[in-house]
């Protein structure tokens, strides 16, 4: 059912996007844990009183009690969002729609490999890059609160959250992949791989500046994961959860059906 | 016994572009030469052998095997050059057959050293930065490294200077004697000339014609009659032409060579 060669070439394709959005994630979270600070928290929330909607905008909210509260804040609002979206787009795009686009796709499907097996192994090396994002993602968090602020944060709650946060970028990569097996032109694989997670990230953005806008959030899938509500253990926090793992199988199934049935100009 | 089968393949873009009705058979140890000009179908008909298009009505088989349900066990004896190589540019030569022997699962029995001396191919520079004659040098050794039993050749030898075209003929008909069936799309006449057994001409997606080789030249033969002055005038006459002498009189023959043939059905086009 996998190409092993295959998939090694992807993974390589894969390694210098996950050193770059690692780095990034290291610096970030590194520097967001280490501002934990009762008395910081102080400083944070005047900023919050000069600047709410801006704050709130990008998942920033007053004064969280504790160190996961406050990570909650600072982190899933924005930077664990955002990166490992990117990752999604770029590498979605790259593995199924780049090579029909580019015509080298003629390579692969003269052997007898089965269409299917081309856009499973594919699909794994995305699943396996989202897989490592968030895995290496966790570590830092529990090295960075661990040296700093040991025996301060809910090991178990972190990392609930974070099988919350890998079951909604696994959705996003679900949404990359079926572009990317849909379309034959890279514009328009990236224009919806791209378009669609972008779009809902805004409509996020603008919910949770709250007021008039808040009911974007029901146009957004971002809301199906709920970091207050998984760590609080709200029921509909799980069922948010529940509902992307399942969106992201379908995804992905759907992806490597049209990829089995599709012509292909090449 | 037919090995690649073309039943009725018909394929519309629309505005009269596409392929319609085609059908031929490419017997076992045969080499079958598919001219056309460009945007005839040539490429159109060989993606459907090659499972990359469905087709709208009709059937293609290799083997007896249907060329889209049972694409990836057709693809186990196939060899394949397509017309617009594009490889991984981010790779060298090397990397390339090193990843397609490890992709296609072929053992270490690789005739790629030997196809690698026979084109003087080095392979050591990125696919990127190759020349077009070299990629497509590149191509023809993955296309045969494996030792397929049958080869499809979308224009095969396009970029390559006339020494390489001609060692490309002679690898091809070095195959067929092997017992090998090729078939190959074309737009150079002496290659299908000294390789093919049956041409077809595709044209406007339809079928123009298919025949052997022998056939297609001996449909196009034209003869003369020229009355000459004297007898000794006449019988140098068809000694210098090749003709037959009866009195003053000398019938001689001209073959059409296969472009133009090929030009009648072309250019009949034309001024339809």
């Amino acid at each position: 059912m996998i190409s092993m060669a295959l998939y090694k070439r992807g993974m390589e394709g894969s390694i210098k996007l996950l050193i770059i959005f690692g780095a990034i994630l290291t610096m970030y979270i590194s520097i967001i844990i280490n501002m934990y600070d009762p008395g910081m928290m102080e400083t944070l929330d005047g900023f919050m009183e000069a600047m709410p909607e801006l704050m709130a905008s990008v998942g920033m909210k007053a004064s969280s009690a504790n160190l996961l509260g406050f990570m909650v804040s600072y982190l899933y609002g924005f930077i664990l969002l955002v990166f490992p979206m990117l990752f999604c787009i770029l590498r979605g795009n790259a593995l199924v729609a780049k090579y029909v686009d580019k015509g080298s796709m003629a390579s692969l499907l003269a052997a007898p490999v089965k269409r299917r097996t081309i856009a499973f192994t594919q699909m794994n090396v995305l699943v396996s890059g989202i897989f490592l994002l968030v895995f290496y993602s966790t570590i830092i968090e529990l090295i960075c609160s661990g040296s700093s602020f040991p025996g301060e944060l809910d090991i178990t709650a972190l990392l609930i959250l974070n099988g919350g946060l890998l079951c909604l970028h696994l959705f996003i990569g679900g949404i990359c992949f079926l572009s990317s097996c849909i379309f034959s032109d890279t514009r328009y694989s990236v224009a919806y791989g791209a378009g669609i997670p972008a779009f809902m990230y805004v409509l996020q953005m603008l919910a949770n500046v709250g007021g008039n806008a808040e009911k974007a959030k029901y146009f957004t899938f971002f809301t199906l994961f709920n970091p207050d509500g998984i760590i609080a253990g709200e029921s509909s926090a799980a069922a948010g959860i529940f509902m992307l793992f399942a969106g992201a199988v379908v995804l992905y199934i759907l992806g490597i059906m049209v990829f089995e049935r599709k012509d292909l100009h090449i | 016994m037919s090995v690649i089968e073309i039943k009725n393949l018909v394929r519309s873009y629309g505005g009269g572009k596409g392929i319609f009705d085609i059908s031929f058979k490419v017997n076992q140890g045969e080499a079958f030469g598919f001219l056309g000009p460009n945007g005839a179908g040539k490429t159109t008909t060989i993606r459907h052998l090659m499972g990359f298009l469905k087709p709208e009505s009709g059937k293609c088989t290799i083997d007896g095997m249907d060329c889209w349900n049972e694409r990836d066990k057709v693809q186990a004896r196939l060899g394949y050059i397509p017309g617009e190589i594009s490889f991984f540019d981010d790779m060298t030569g090397t990397e390339f057959l090193k990843f397609i022997r490890k992709y296609r699962k072929t053992g270490t029995q690789s005739r790629k050293e030997e196809l690698l001396e026979r084109f003087e191919l080095d392979p050591k520079t990125k696919i990127k930065k190759m020349s077009k004659g070299t990629k497509q040098k590149l191509g023809i050794v993955a296309a045969f490294m494996h030792d397929p039993d049958i080869l499809i050749l979308d224009e095969p030898t396009s970029g390559l200077d006339p020494l390489m075209q001609s060692r490309f003929v002679n690898l091809v008909a070095e195959e067929k004697e092997h017992g090998k069936t090729v078939l190959m799309s074309s737009h150079i006449f002496e290659e299908v000339e000294r390789t093919c057994d049956r041409i077809g001409i595709i044209q406007k997606g339809r079928m123009v014609t298919v025949d052997s080789a022998t056939a297609l030249y001996k449909r196009h033969v034209r003869s003369y009659t020229v009355t000459l002055g004297n007898e000794a005038d006449a019988k140098a006459f068809a000694k210098d032409f090749d003709g037959i002498c009866e009195g003053t009189k000398v019938t001689v023959t001209t073959k059409q060579s296969l472009e133009e043939i090929f030009m009648d059905y072309y250019g009949g086009g034309k001024n339809d």
